[in-house]
């Protein structure tokens, strides 16, 4: 018998012990799975057999060995080392979804021959494999890791990330080696108390100390030295900061101790020892809540792929993103991101632009359209023609502009500052007059010399230091992941007290060309009054003229090429061998005699009218659309506390019924450009802070007028360029969204503040008084950094509330309006 | 007694330096680099990863 040797469902050579057959129908069927027959009953039973027809194998457009991608051994030579026992590699695995993929890889490398350790980070991503390069390469194990489907990229270590990384590695050996002597110290001490209290002969005494000078030594010169060189350029730059209190507590201490060794009295090397421990472990908590904030942003920016497939000839080779030239075609799978922006040249695919922009839905994107880097394909592939270096591509600009916001301060920080600055050598002052008071009330040198190391130890300001940009960090990290960009630490807290909102009407409340509500021709021919017009207004520009085009386009209506002329502010005329059409207002149908019926009533809408050769065919009307969200995000912003204007250009009557419909409190119509600046400048003169919102296009000028100035249009050039706040997705619920991050930033700002402020408040008498010794000191400290820091952190769980149905409502409305 | 406590003490400095030794060695191989991913290790199991058969067929 001659059975079928593969799957019906997919094709797949059927194996010998696993055939299946359904038996169910007319005729046998063959399955290499029982997975496969049950598609394929699910599929046919919903009638949908011709799936099995239409289906072709091949990926239309691209030839599937495109896809074998060849990793050029001369090229990844370029990101090895050389070690004592072999090479090593690094590269970043894209794919990884769970720390299953890890094992998997782990365990696939581990058995091939000449791979002598492999290791895959989960955090990171990152894998390094230690090879020999006798019995294997580097483009063989890269091509052994794509074929388990992930795809390994030649990976070099940025300079920065680098030094981070070595940064946090010393720090936790400094921690780690004061930690273990410190405990060793701690033995010592312990012993030497009991000996002070229950008597200890003089000679075990002197080698409890000297043991105690030996492991304490180590921790003020190497886990210490950070501090110390910290102190040393103080003085040197004479700018006092917290290492100068922390050095000279530490100093102070071990000193004075070294001094008591030698002259036989009680020595305390634990209270260097132990403040240097607790504010190294301090320090580690910082850092990785640090890291923890920076971690959003991170991802955003690490997007963009470093590799791209480059097509050159019937081959792909994988280069670096910064090797892509302007022409350049490339090639991308479904499932990767963009390495840089560029044209689709093939067929049309769906990306997912969810990072740069927050819309979660997939774009589709037609034959022409431009590609953003660091969006996701996730349809086919496409071949896509480089319009942009990696250097200038879309992700670069974003990644510029929010590290740029980072390191811009918030005003609110500067009162922070300023304390700083002032605050260190008040300390110092004031632990100098705790040991003066305390040696005059005391017969010995130690309690005034442990009150005054107190009093420098606690009074430290990082938490006063950190309480600001912390919480920036935070936001502005949380808000780019919802697609919104603050330009900077003063925009938040510029946001966080807006008392006024100023929305220009086009483009912005509606959408940006009006829509056709109603045809009217003469003969009832709607149709072909809208296929007259839209073949006269082919080509242009005016708003008008897009309204109607998007209409017949919606309609289905073709239109022949070339068009009209247009006559400005008119209409359009045109001539051809057949026909003459005249579209435009009434006085341009006057102008040409043409006779129209008289206007039954004014309405409120645009009108267009329609001549055919000399006859008049009827008439458009035209209107103004809320944008989607409109209505509800301006409700929530004045609930927000905020007082809405709508300014624009346009008449006062169309003015009038879009600020009713989107229940804004106060309009102007009929205004310039340079009425709307004016109305900014006063209303900043009366101490309101304004927040204009316009399309960046004719309200440039009022937008940098404004406190905050946010341009609608998603993340296009001229958004990015007249924005402080910038609203990658064209959504107008973003607005209310934003201010809320903003005033919950400014919040937690200042609740840190607070605490810092009480803290040193509270702290700097007790240690005064003598009530708080040096090590408990050093952990209120060290505590009081951490708290702020973890405070900030609760940004991170803004979460912004999703309007639903303003679309219903917004339909809803204007369809009351017409009746 | 002075000198039992003598060497005692040493005895203790000693290991402690030992500790701090594989402390030492373990930041630099990068053991406390990912903090994440060896929690799910314990969920891995140890049989035969069935991609080993696609390795053979090159």
């Amino acid at each position: 018998m001659n059975l079928p040797e593969t799957c019906i469902h997919c094709n797949l050579p059927i194996p010998s012990s696993g055939r299946v057959v359904d038996r169910s129908g007319d005729e046998e069927l063959h399955f290499c799975c029982q997975g496969c027959c049950g598609a394929y009953l699910i599929i046919t039973g919903a009638g949908l057999d011709s799936f099995y027809k239409k289906r072709t194998w091949e990926t239309p457009g691209i030839p599937e060995s495109a896809f074998a991608t060849i990793y050029n051994d001369e090229y990844l030579a370029a990101f090895t080392t050389d070690l004592d026992d072999g090479r090593e590699i690094s590269f970043i695995i894209s794919g990884i979804r769970c720390a299953a993929c890890i094992w998997l890889i782990e365990s696939i490398l581990g058995k091939r021959t000449g791979i002598e350790e492999a290791t895959v980070n989960y955090g990171t991503h990152r894998g390094r494999v230690r090879f020999d390069p006798a019995q294997t390469s580097p483009s063989l194990i890269f091509k052994a890791i794509s074929r388990l489907g992930y795809g390994p990229k030649p990976f070099t270590q940025d300079e920065a990330r680098l030094i981070q990384e070595q940064e946090s590695r010393s720090l936790l050996i400094r921690f780690g080696t004061a930690a273990f002597l410190s405990m060793q110290l701690m033995a010592y001490s312990i012993a030497l108390y009991g000996g002070y209290f229950s008597g200890m002969d003089q000679e075990t005494r002197q080698l409890m100390q000297y043991f105690a000078a030996v492991v304490a030594t180590p921790v003020v010169f190497f886990s210490g030295a950070p501090f110390l060189h910290g102190a040393w350029r103080s003085i040197v730059n004479r700018a006092p900061n917290m290492d100068l209190l922390i050095a000279l507590g530490v100093l102070a201490a071990y000193v004075y101790s070294l001094g008591a060794l030698v002259l036989g009295r009680e020595v305390f090397f634990e209270t260097s020892a132990m403040i240097i421990t607790l504010i190294l472990l301090g320090r580690i908590f910082e850092n990785n809540a640090r890291k923890k904030a920076h971690s959003g942003i991170d991802k955003l920016l690490r997007l963009a792929p470093d590799t791209a497939r480059l097509i050159s000839g019937d081959e792909t080779i994988v280069v670096t993103s910064s090797q892509l030239q302007v022409g350049d075609t490339i090639l991308v799978g479904p499932g990767d991101r963009l390495p840089v922006d560029g044209l689709l040249l093939d067929q049309e695919t769906e990306v997912d632009e969810s990072v740069l922009t927050g819309e979660a839905e997939p774009v589709l994107k037609q034959v022409d359209d431009i590609l953003l880097s660091g969006s996701l394909n996730v349809a086919t592939a496409v071949r896509v023609q480089v319009t942009q270096p990696a250097g200038s591509s879309f992700m670069a600009r974003i990644t510029r502009m929010i590290e740029e916001a980072q390191s811009r301060k918030a005003p609110v920080q500067g009162l922070a500052d300023r304390v700083a600055g002032k605050f260190i050598p008040a300390v110092i002052l004031m632990a100098l007059a705790t040991a003066g008071y305390w040696s005059l009330h005391s017969d010995n040198l130690v309690i005034p010399l442990l009150h005054g190391i107190s009093v420098l130890v606690v009074a430290c300001p990082c938490a006063l230091g950190l309480a600001t940009p912390t919480a920036i960090l935070v936001a502005t990290g949380v808000a780019a992941s919802h697609g919104i960009l603050f330009r900077g630490g003063d925009t938040l807290e510029a946001a966080a007290r807006l008392t006024v909102v100023g929305f220009d009407k086009t483009g912005t409340l509606t959408e940006p060309f009006p829509q056709v509500v109603a045809l009217a021709a003469v003969d009832g021919d709607n149709q072909a009054l809208l296929a007259i017009a839209a073949r006269a207004e082919t080509g242009s520009s005016h708003p008008l003229a897009r309204g109607i085009l998007a209409k017949a386009q919606q309609e289905g209506i073709r239109t022949a090429e070339g068009g009209g002329t247009i006559i400005a502010g008119k209409g359009v005329r045109l001539e051809t061998n057949e026909t003459s059409i005249l579209v435009g207002s009434r006085i341009f149908m006057g102008e040409n005699n043409i006779t129209l019926p008289k206007a039954a009533k004014a309405t409120a809408f645009t009108e267009v009218f329609i001549a055919e050769d000399g006859r008049y065919r009827g008439c458009i009307y035209l209107d103004s659309q809320l944008r989607a969200g409109a209505i509800a995000a301006v409700r929530k912003i004045s609930r927000l506390g905020l007082k809405t204007f709508l300014l624009t250009g346009d008449h006062l009557l169309s003015a009038e019924k879009v600020a009713a419909l989107a229940t804004i409190d106060q309009y102007y119509g009929d205004m310039t450009p340079a009425d709307k600046t004016t109305w900014v400048q006063n209303l900043r003169e009366q101490q309101e802070v304004v927040l204009m919102v316009g399309d960046g296009v004719n309200d440039g000028p009022a937008l940098s007028a404004a406190s905050v100035g946010c341009a609608m249009g998603g993340g296009t050039d001229i958004a990015l360029e007249t924005s402080d706040l910038v609203l990658m997705h064209n959504d107008l619920m973003l607005l209310p969204e934003a201010i809320r991050l903003a005033r919950q930033t400014l919040k937690i700002i200042r609740q840190n503040l607070f605490w810092a402020f009480s803290y040193n408040l509270v702290a700097i008498p007790l240690a005064a008084s003598g009530h708080l010794a040096p090590v408990y000191a050093a952990a209120a400290m060290a505590a009081s950094s951490v708290c702020v820091v973890a405070n900030s952190l609760r940004l991170k769980s803004f979460r912004p509330g999703k309007a639903e149905l303003n679309n219903e409502t917004n339909t809803a409305k204007l369809s009351e309006m017409h009746v | 007694m002075f000198k039992s406590i003598l060497i005692l003490m040493l005895l203790s400095l000693f290991m402690g330096i030992a500790a701090w030794l594989i402390f030492i060695w373990a930041v630099k191989k990068g053991e406390f680099d990912d903090l994440e991913g060896p929690k799910y290790r314990m969920l891995e199991d140890d049989p035969e990863p069935p991609a080993t058969e696609k390795e053979d067929d090159h």
